[in-house]
């Protein structure tokens, strides 16, 4: 790095503060798209809902107290339980560690923000309209009661009439939308967004994991989001995916939910187990053992959760060979988890451990998580899962593993990181007081609970009788229980005070040893005055004075004379400067679009479909509007980034963070396209009642108009990379015409959805290929409009459009192909 | 990002050839499986295939170098990881009932 004079540092912290800061009044709450922001907010919303389905648990287990309880009736029961699944899994525990990576991670790799800051403020908002929907009927009695995981035909509208399961779906799948554009954004910002010289081999633990994380998102939530649209177009327009008399399955709706369900599990503990990687060394004072196979442990985790999920349905009859598949796989997860496990027993062991708040939860999280293993592995055998599947047993076993796995570490992790969210310390001391009320009351409740399902009690029956060996060992887990609900309230007490009132510090209060802790505290808007050089995966161990340099500005990017948000891209292996990125500005346009958004996805609650069509048109222009303002409006060539070297604005490069975006959502979608083919073949081979009455044969001229529509699509961006005017657009636009008018061909064919499962998949398939036409469609409109204003296209444009329009061509052909298949060769 | 596409590689595969072992375990027992064709036979060789392939990652991996040590570690200890746990998932097809 390069000396700077003194003074420097203050200057700099002021001309940063200025271009990085929101919004001062009010509406500066709803303009930022600053990191630090939306983290804090997407964190106190987290915690918001955690209370709330705490408050739920508690109505449980006041419920099950004693036998014959006349405390709740069973309607309101199964909402309450309903409920509490729910908000905990969807409304707690992923928008809680999706808010803590916002929150860290920039400060971890040494970035200044994440990759598409725009993007993370659209998913907060998302995020809380959703929920708060979701919470809103709760309070109306308007709540589902099939259970978390809504299996038809339960949740279908022959039984279960009302709006209940509607506002699981469309607010669930809204709320999915969040964590995937937060995925996004996180995968984008770890390959992307680090300091100079962060190799992948110097990255910190919890980037790897957050990594691994995303990436599961990207490919577990799409299954998920298939299963609901197929559900709510069961009970809203009668498409029979789950009706067996009509050709559908209702185990279909189990497979989509377990190829979410079981790697969601996994989702949520990884990042505990990156905090506890991060945390850990700290407290022992050394540093990780085994990083290397912990970063393989995780990778191997992340996708082994992905090949369990029939072991969520060993009781539904699948043959012998089957479970023995599911059992093998779901014994291996025993493995990395074990890596990692010895691990950080390894790390505790090689330092010298100091027993602070933090710790003490590391060591609760040890205490309960380790036990949930093995109870994990005793239902992975298969003859033991017949007996104890839906009782008791397992509520007390899934506990275990996401509140002693997940809960415990993110409260360390709180504790870790207040100095670094707040810029305050513990003065306080409830926490202490509050850890020894929630262990402890935590394995007296939930041993009670493991025991009563071993005796036999059902998970999900609103009471019991009296007489069948279950009364004290209920009592003693709802006592313990409210034991637990006081110690939790004081953990988030004991925050509160130190937020408002705790301690001022000095910067680096625990001596770690990564980046984050290198910025002043509490983190400014900005993060980092330059973006620092490091040559280790240690650099505040190796480079004791490296804080101050960065703050001086002796790193990348501290020239603030451009006036606008700038940070470093690096090439994903090695770390090495690559481009410049511009980030945003301050706007309302995320809040706006996810308004919008939000609106399309909950208007069909109250059948209001046209205002799901209007919302729909004021997403699309609000795309337009948020794509054009984000593009530069005039080409800049090369920029000084400091130390000598001159890089290209990342928006003029052949790769811009759009190109990427564009290529891990489009992951996400083809796992969606995938699941949608796994759908078909699965009723095609398994579903009762088929072979359908009758097969579509495919006409010559849609299968002509749809290779010439895929062909013309498919070249069109790449004429464009070479060659200016309007021909490659146009070319295009043709394409998009006559794929849209291949797939108009199989609803004008068989135009009744609801007569057979194939008729509705059939449908499902075109509707694939004419949501992508028209997103094509929108894209070319975007590009046309530039041309017309006088903007060339760039070829990062014409690349990332690219993307989008092989994706339309390629799925689109094998969509229409699997249509038509069979009917061809019948 | 070709770092990146090799250490996801040899668990991407792993999944793949699962989910297909028990995808082909459902069709042998479908209408549509043809009479001809043994559905054991069928299984096992599919097995060895996965297992044949998952084999050959592990040799390219520890053949080709990585651009760091780190990474040619992390590589080649996934690949012979997903290699085991191919041969694991992939035993159940030696002996149990397929339909039943």
């Amino acid at each position: 790095m390069t000396t700077r004079p003194r003074g420097t540092a203050l200057r700099l912290h002021r001309e940063l503060k200025r271009i990085w800061s929101p919004d001062p009044r009010f509406r500066g709450w709803l303009t930022t798209n600053n990191n630090n922001d939306v983290g804090r907010l997407f964190l106190a919303v987290a915690t918001l809902f955690f209370l709330i389905g705490g408050v739920l648990a508690m109505l449980i287990r006041a419920q099950l107290a004693t036998p014959g309880s006349a405390f709740m009736g069973p309607e309101a029961y199964n909402q309450v339980f309903t409920m509490h699944g729910t908000v905990m899994m969807f409304l707690f525990a992923i928008p809680f560690f999706e808010a803590l990576a916002v929150l860290l991670l920039p400060g971890m790799l040494g970035t200044r923000d994440l990759a598409f800051p725009r993007l993370g403020a659209f998913g907060l908002w998302v995020y809380i309209f959703g929920g708060s929907a979701v919470i809103v009927a709760m309070l109306m009695g308007l709540s589902p009661d099939g259970g978390w995981f809504m299996y038809p035909p339960l949740s279908s509208a022959a039984f279960s009439p009302g709006i209940g399961a509607d506002v699981w779906l469309l607010g669930i799948t809204s709320i999915e939308v969040s964590a995937i554009a937060t995925a996004v954004e996180i995968v984008v910002t770890v390959l992307r967004y680090r300091a100079a010289g962060m190799s992948l081999s110097r990255m910190p633990i919890f980037a790897w994991y957050i990594l691994v994380v995303a990436v599961m998102i990207l490919t577990a939530f799409p299954p998920m989001i298939l299963g609901s649209l197929l559900l709510e177009t069961e009970r809203a327009f009668g498409l029979p995916f789950f009706q067996v008399e009509n050709g559908g399955d209702p185990l279909l709706w189990q497979h989509l939910f377990w190829l979410f369900g079981h790697p969601e599990v996994y989702i949520i503990f990884l990042p505990a187990a990156g905090m506890i990687a991060t945390i850990l060394p700290v407290m022992a004072r050394t540093t990780l053992l085994g990083y290397g196979w912990v970063v393989a442990s995780a990778v191997s985790l992340g996708v082994l959760s992905f090949g369990l999920w029939v072991h969520h349905m060993f009781t539904t009859g699948i043959p012998h060979l089957g479970l023995a598949f599911f059992s093998a796989a779901s014994t291996l997860v025993a493995v990395p988890t074990s890596v990692m496990i010895f691990s950080w027993i390894g790390t505790l062991w090689k330092g010298r451990v100091r027993m602070e708040l933090p710790m003490l939860w590391l060591l609760g999280f040890f205490a309960t998580f380790v036990i949930g293993g093995l109870t994990g592995v005793m239902i992975a055998v298969v003859p033991f899962n017949w007996q104890v599947h839906d009782t008791h047993f397992v509520v007390a076993h899934l506990h275990y593993v996401l509140i002693g796995g997940y809960v415990f570490p993110m409260i360390a992790a709180i504790y870790y990181f207040q100095p670094l969210i707040t810029g305050r310390f513990r003065f306080f001391r409830l926490g202490g007081i509050a850890f020894w009320l929630v262990v402890p009351a935590f394995h007296v409740t939930f041993l009670a609970v493991h025991l009563a399902g071993l005796l036999g009690q059902r998970r999900r029956i609103w009471t019991y009788d009296e007489g069948q060996g279950w009364e004290l060992l209920n009592f003693i887990a709802s006592v313990a229980s409210f034991v637990m609900a006081i110690g939790f309230a004081l953990v988030v007490l004991d925050i509160a005070i130190n937020t408002l009132a705790g301690l001022r510090g000095r910067r680096n209060p625990w001596q770690a040893t990564t980046l984050e802790w290198a910025a002043p505290i509490p983190s400014p808007t900005y993060g980092f005055a330059s973006i620092p050089i490091i040559g280790s995966r240690y650099p505040l161990r190796d480079d004791p004075k490296l804080d101050l340099r960065i703050a001086r500005g002796e790193g990348y990017l501290a020239d603030t004379s451009r006036d606008r948000r700038e940070t470093l891209i690096v090439s994903t292996a090695k770390g090495e400067p690559l481009q410049v990125a511009v980030l945003p500005m301050n706007s309302p346009l995320p809040i706006l679009l996810a308004l919008c958004t939000s609106a399309s996805f909950l208007a069909p609650l109250i059948k209001a479909y046209w205002l799901s069509v209007v919302a729909l048109i004021g997403v699309v222009i609000l795309a337009l509007i948020w794509a054009w303002t984000t593009a530069p409006r005039r080409t800049e060539g090369l920029v000084d980034a400091g130390h000598g070297r001159h890089l290209p604005v990342a928006a003029e490069g052949a790769d811009p963070p759009g190109w990427w975006g564009s290529l891990f959502l489009l992951v996400a979608d083809g796992v969606h396209f995938g699941a949608l083919l796994f759908g078909y073949a699965f009723l095609w081979t398994v579903a009762p009642n088929w072979p359908p009455p009758a097969y579509l044969r495919p006409d010559l001229l849609p299968v002509a108009l749809a290779l010439a529509g895929a062909a013309a699509l498919a070249a069109g961006p790449r004429l464009a990379a070479w060659r200016e005017g309007h021909g490659p657009l146009l070319l295009s636009l043709l394409g998009c015409l006559a794929l849209a008018a291949a797939a108009a061909s199989i609803p004008l064919a068989r135009p009744t959805p609801t007569a057979h499962a194939y008729d509705a998949t059939l449908w499902l398939l075109a509707g694939h290929v004419g949501l992508h036409v028209t997103l094509s469609l929108i894209m070319l409109t975007y590009l046309g409009l530039r041309r017309l204003a006088g903007h060339p296209l760039r070829l990062g444009e014409a690349r990332t459009f690219g993307l989008w329009a092989d994706y339309t061509a390629g799925t689109g052909l094998v969509a229409l192909a699997a249509a038509w298949l069979p009917g061809a060769f019948a | 990002m070709n770092l990146i596409l090799r250490l996801a590689l040899p668990w991407t595969v792993w999944l793949i050839g699962f989910s297909a072992l028990y995808g082909l375990q459902g069709l042998t027992c479908s209408r549509h499986w043809p009479a001809g064709i043994e559905p054991r036979a069928a299984l096992i060789g599919a097995a060895a295939l996965y297992v044949l392939l998952q084999g050959g990652i592990l040799w390219a991996q520890a053949a080709r170098p990585a651009p760091s040590p780190f990474a040619q570690r992390v590589a080649t200890s996934l690949s012979a990881a997903a290699l085991a746990a191919a041969l694991w998932t992939s035993l159940p097809v030696l002996g149990l009932t397929i339909c039943d």
